[in-house]
C-alpha cells in the first residue's frame, strides 16, 4: 500500500510521454508537409508560367507580394458613351455633409424656382398633357439631387436646359442646393402623402414586383430610407407626364445615367401599358 | 424489462419527482430548440416555393431574404445552441452521475439566451436585419440583431465553463479513472467552442458592431471575412458533436452490442478539436485577400478533418457488426440485417451515415482548391451543408430526443412506429431536396438569390428540378411536425414508468486508465494554439502590416 503512490507516477508518465511526443510530431509533420507543398513545391511549378524567379514565386505564395505582375493590355481607342461618374466616396459624402440649406436657398430662388417652383414644388405637377413638365424637387434626398446635377454636368444625362444650368454650379453649390431641397420635407409632405390608387396588377408591381420577370418592386427603392441605393429619388407625387417620359426614355435607352443600367433593365421589361399605369399610379390622388 | 413492468403502475408525477436534477433545464432548452426548428422548416418550404416556377404568396426579394435570414438564424444559432446546451447538461448529470455544478447559473444563461433570441428575431421580422446568418460586411443589420446574438453566444460560454467545471470536479473525485467518453466529448466540444467563437467575437466587437451602431463609417472587408472564416468551419463541428456523441455512446447500446474502441472515440473527438479550427480559409478560396500558400496549407489541414470522420465510420461500423453477430447475424453482410432497425437510434445512425456519405463527398469537392472554382456559391454548396447539417446533425438530434425523452418525462413510447416513419420521412425528404441541388449547382445555379427568371432559355430547364426540391421540402416539413407531435404526445400519452436516467454504451475493453492526453485538453490546447498561429497568424497580421483600402458601411435598419 505504501509503495503504490511512489510506483504510480513513473508508470503514468511512461504511458503519457509517447502520446505527447507522437501527437506533437504528427501535428508538426502535417503542418510541415502542407507548408512544403504550399509554399515551395507549388510556387516552383508556377514560377515559369508566371515569369517569376523562385524567390518571388515563394514570396507571392506566402502573401508577401501581390499576384502575377500585370501584363500590358491592348489599348481600346473606341470612345465610350458618358456614364454616371458619381461614386459615394468619403470625400463626396463629406462635401454633401457640408452643404448649407440657407446658402442653397439663394441659388434655388435665382436659378431653380422658375421651373421647379417655390420651395421645389413644381407648378406643372398634374398639368395638362403637352405642357412643359418639370419634376418637383422638394423632399428628394441630397444624394438624389447631387447625383442628377453631377450627371447633367458630366454629360451622363442630357437636357437642353439643365445641362447648361448645371455647368454653372461649383461642387459646393451642388451640396448647398441638395441640402436645401432635402430639408424641404414639409413641402414634400403635400404631394408625398397622396393616396396611391391603381389596378391590382399595378399595385402588385409597385409593392412586390414580378419575380418571374426579375422585376423588383418600385417601392423597394423609391421611398426614403428603403435601404436601396442611396441616390434613388422618391417618386410619389411626381407628375404622370414626367414619370412616363422618364420610363419611356429609360426603356428606349435615351436616358442612361442609371447605375448598372438598373432602370433601363426594369423599364424595358415593362409593357407600354404598364409604364402608363405606373406613372399614373405614382402621381397619386389628392 | 423486468424493472419496466414492475413500475408500470407508478404515477408519472412520482417518476418525475425522483428524476434528474436538470430535468426541467434540459427540457426548457430542447423545447426552445425544437420550436425554432419548426418555424425554420416552414420558412424553408416557402423559400423553395419562391424559387420554383410556381407562384408563391408574398414573394418579394425583401421577404425572401428576411425569410432566409430567419431560417438560417433559427436553424444554425437557436436550434443548435439550445440543443447542445440542453444535451450537455443532460450528459453531465447522467454520465458523471452527480449533480451539475452551478445550476442557477445555467438557468441565468438560459434566460439570457432567450432575451437574445427575441431581440434577434424581432430585428429580422421587422425587416431590419436581412443580412443572412453570416456576418459579411459592409452590409450590416440593426445593432439589436448583433446584441441579441452576442447574448446567445455569452450564454453558450457560460455553458462551456459549466461543462469544464463539471468534468474537472468529477476527475478530482475519481482520479485516476478516465472521464466517461460522453462527458469527455461534451467537454471537448465546449473547449472547441471557446476557441471557435474567438474569431466571430473579434469580428463583431471590433468591426461589425461599431459599424452597425454608426461609430465607424468604413470597414475592412477582407479582415472581417477572415475572422468569420475562423469560426465558420469549427461551428459546424460544434453542431455535429452531439451526433458523434450519440454514435459512440448511444448507438452501440441501442444496437444491443458494445463500442468497439473507447480510445478511438477519444482520438476522434480530440482530432475534431485540433483540425476543425485552422481550416476556415477554405471558405475563401475565391477571395483575393489571401495568398495561394496559406489557402493550400489550410486546404491540406482540411483534408485531415476527414480522418476523425473515417475513424468514426470504421469504429461505429465495427460496433454494429459486434451487435449484429451477437444477435445471430452470419456471413459477410448477414449481421447488417440482424441489427434492430426498428429502434430509432439504430435507424437514425444508419440513415445519418448515408447522408454523411453524400454530404461528405460533396464537401471533399468543396474543399479541393481547383474543384471549388466550379461549384463556388452555387446550389451545390447549399446541398452539401443541408446534407451534413439538416441530414446528419438534425436526424441525430431527433434520435437523441427519442432516446432521452423517456427519462425526462418518466414515460415510454407506446409504439415506435411513428418514430420510425418520422425518421424515414426526414431522410427521404432530405435526399429528394438535396440531390437536385447538387445537379443544378453543377449547372451553375446560384445560391442566395430570391428568384429565377424562368423565361431565360438557360434557366428554364432548371424549373422541374426546383419543383422536385420543393417536394422534398414539403416532406421534410411534414416529418418535422410529426417529430414535434411524437415528443409532445409522450408527455401525455406515454406509458408511465420509464427510468429517470439512461445508460451509455460500454466499450468492449473498458479502460480503467487512459493516457492523460486522452483524459484532458492541456496538450491539445497548446497544439491548437500552435496550429492557429501558423495557419492564421500571417493571414490576419497582413491586414495590420499592409492596411488595405476599406469599404463603406451599408446599414440596414
Amino acid at each position: 500500500m505504501a509503495n503504490e503512490p511512489v510506483e504510480k507516477p513513473p508508470e503514468r508518465s511512461a504511458i503519457d510521454r509517447p502520446w505527447r511526443m507522437r501527437a506533437t510530431a504528427i501535428v508538426v509533420t502535417a503542418v510541415a508537409a502542407g507548408s512544403l507543398i504550399g509554399f515551395v513545391i507549388i510556387p516552383a511549378g508556377q514560377k515559369s508560367g508566371a515569369h517569376l524567379s523562385m524567390g518571388h514565386a515563394m514570396e507571392r505564395a506566402a502573401g508577401l507580394e501581390p499576384g502575377s505582375p500585370a501584363v500590358p493590355q491592348p489599348l481600346n481607342t473606341a470612345t465610350s458613351t458618358p456614364v454616371s461618374t458619381v461614386s459615394w466616396s468619403p470625400e463626396v459624402l463629406k462635401i454633401l455633409a457640408s452643404g448649407r440649406s440657407r446658402l442653397g436657398a439663394q441659388i434655388a430662388a435665382q436659378t431653380c424656382a422658375a421651373c421647379h417652383g417655390d420651395k421645389g414644388l413644381s407648378p406643372t405637377t398634374g398639368a395638362a398633357p403637352g405642357g412643359p413638365i418639370f419634376p418637383s424637387l422638394a423632399g428628394q434626398s441630397s444624394y438624389a439631387i447631387y447625383k442628377q446635377l453631377h450627371d447633367f454636368q458630366s454629360g451622363a444625362r442630357v437636357n437642353p436646359q439643365m445641362s447648361a444650368i448645371a455647368q454653372t454650379l461649383a461642387p459646393a453649390d451642388l451640396a448647398n442646393v441638395a441640402a436645401y431641397y432635402a430639408d424641404a420635407s414639409k413641402e414634400y409632405a403635400a404631394i408625398g402623402s397622396r393616396e396611391l390608387l391603381g389596378e391590382p396588377d399595378t399595385e402588385k408591381l409597385a409593392n412586390e414586383g414580378d419575380s418571374h420577370r426579375r422585376l423588383p418592386a418600385c417601392l423597394a427603392c423609391h421611398i426614403n430610407n428603403s435601404g436601396g441605393p442611396i441616390e434613388t429619388p422618391v417618386i410619389t407625387g411626381q407628375s404622370e407626364e414626367y414619370l412616363l417620359k422618364q420610363l419611356n426614355d429609360f426603356a428606349s435607352g435615351n436616358r442612361k445615367n442609371d447605375v448598372y443600367g438598373r432602370m433601363r433593365d426594369v423599364a424595358s421589361k415593362l409593357t407600354p401599358e404598364e409604364r402608363t399605369a405606373l406613372a399614373r399610379y405614382f402621381q397619386g390622388t389628392l | 424489462m423486468a424493472s419496466v413492468t414492475s413500475t408500470v403502475g407508478a404515477t408519472p408525477r412520482l417518476a418525475a419527482a425522483t428524476g434528474l436534477q436538470t430535468r426541467r433545464l434540459v427540457m426548457a432548452h430542447i423545447w426552445v430548440a425544437i420550436a425554432a426548428f419548426g418555424v425554420a422548416c416552414l420558412l424553408g418550404v416557402w423559400q423553395m416555393w419562391a424559387r420554383s416556377p410556381l407562384q408563391a404568396p408574398a414573394h418579394t426579394a425583401a421577404n425572401y431574404f428576411r425569410s432566409v435570414t430567419l431560417h438560417g438564424v433559427s436553424m444554425a444559432f437557436v436550434l443548435t445552441t439550445f440543443f447542445i446546451m440542453g444535451f450537455g447538461y443532460y450528459v453531465a448529470e447522467t454520465s458523471l452521475k452527480r449533480p451539475l455544478p452551478g445550476i442557477g447559473l445555467a438557468w441565468a444563461a438560459f434566460w439570457m439566451g432567450i432575451v437574445g433570441v427575441l431581440m434577434a428575431a424581432l430585428s429580422v421580422i421587422s425587416g431590419n436585419a436581412s443580412v443572412l446568418f453570416t456576418f459579411y460586411p459592409p452590409l450590416t443589420a440593426t445593432p439589436w440583431f448583433y446584441v441579441g446574438l452576442v447574448l446567445v453566444v455569452v450564454a453558450s460560454w457560460i455553458w462551456c465553463i459549466l461543462m469544464i467545471l463539471a468534468m474537472r470536479d468529477w476527475r478530482r473525485a475519481n482520479a485516476p479513472r478516465p472521464v466517461p467518453l460522453a462527458m469527455f466529448a461534451t467537454t471537448a466540444n465546449a473547449v472547441m467552442w471557446l476557441w471557435t467563437t474567438v474569431g466571430v467575437a473579434a469580428e463583431l466587437l471590433f468591426q461589425v458592431m461599431p459599424a452597425a451602431f454608426g461609430w465607424s463609417q468604413m470597414v475592412d472587408v477582407g479582415l472581417s471575412r477572415t475572422l468569420f472564416s475562423w469560426t465558420l468551419h469549427a461551428i459546424v463541428y460544434f453542431w455535429l458533436f452531439p451526433s458523434y456523441i450519440a454514435f459512440y455512446t448511444m448507438f452501440p447500446r441501442a444496437a444491443g452490442g458494445r463500442l468497439y474502441s473507447d480510445t478511438m472515440g477519444r482520438l476522434a473527438f480530440v482530432l475534431f478539436l485540433l483540425y476543425s479550427l485552422p481550416v476556415g480559409l477554405h471558405h475563401l478560396f475565391m477571395d483575393p485577400e489571401h495568398s495561394n500558400g496559406f489557402k493550400f496549407l489550410q486546404m491540406f489541414l482540411t483534408a485531415l478533418v476527414s480522418v476523425p470522420t473515417l475513424l468514426t465510420v470504421f469504429t461505429i461500423t465495427a460496433s454494429a457488426e459486434i451487435a449484429g453477430r451477437m444477435r445471430g447475424g452470419k456471413g459477410l453482410f448477414g449481421w447488417i440485417g440482424a441489427l434492430p432497425w426498428e429502434r430509432p437510434m439504430v435507424l437514425a445512425t444508419g440513415l445519418a451515415f448515408v447522408m454523411l456519405f453524400w454530404g461528405g463527398g460533396g464537401g471533399l469537392v468543396n474543399m479541393s482548391y481547383g474543384m471549388n472554382a466550379m461549384i463556388h456559391n452555387t446550389s451545390w454548396v447549399t446541398a452539401h451543408f443541408h446534407l451534413i447539417f439538416g441530414g446528419t446533425v438534425v436526424i441525430m438530434y431527433q434520435a437523441i430526443c427519442y432516446s432521452i425523452w423517456p427519462s425526462l418525462t418518466g414515460r415510454n413510447f407506446p409504439n415506435t412506429k411513428p418514430l420510425q416513419v418520422q425518421l424515414w420521412l426526414w431522410f427521404i425528404g432530405m435526399m429528394v431536396m438535396t440531390l437536385p441541388w447538387h445537379w443544378l449547382g453543377l449547372q451553375g445555379q446560384w445560391r442566395r438569390v430570391a428568384a429565377f427568371d424562368y423565361s431565360n432559355p438557360i434557366i428554364h430547364p432548371w424549373g422541374p428540378w426546383v419543383v422536385v426540391s420543393l417536394i422534398g421540402g414539403v416532406i421534410l416539413a411534414f416529418s418535422a411536425f410529426l417529430f414535434l407531435f411524437n415528443l409532445a404526445a409522450l408527455h401525455r400519452r406515454g406509458i408511465a414508468g420509464a427510468p429517470a436516467t439512461i445508460e451509455y454504451a460500454r466499450a468492449v475493453h473498458e479502460p480503467d486508465r487512459v493516457p492523460s492526453s486522452l483524459n484532458g485538453f492541456g496538450l491539445w490546447n497548446i497544439l491548437v494554439a500552435l496550429l492557429m498561429l501558423l495557419a492564421y497568424g500571417w493571414p490576419i497580421a497582413q491586414f495590420f502590416v499592409y492596411p488595405p483600402p476599406q469599404a463603406m458601411v451599408h446599414r440596414l435598419g
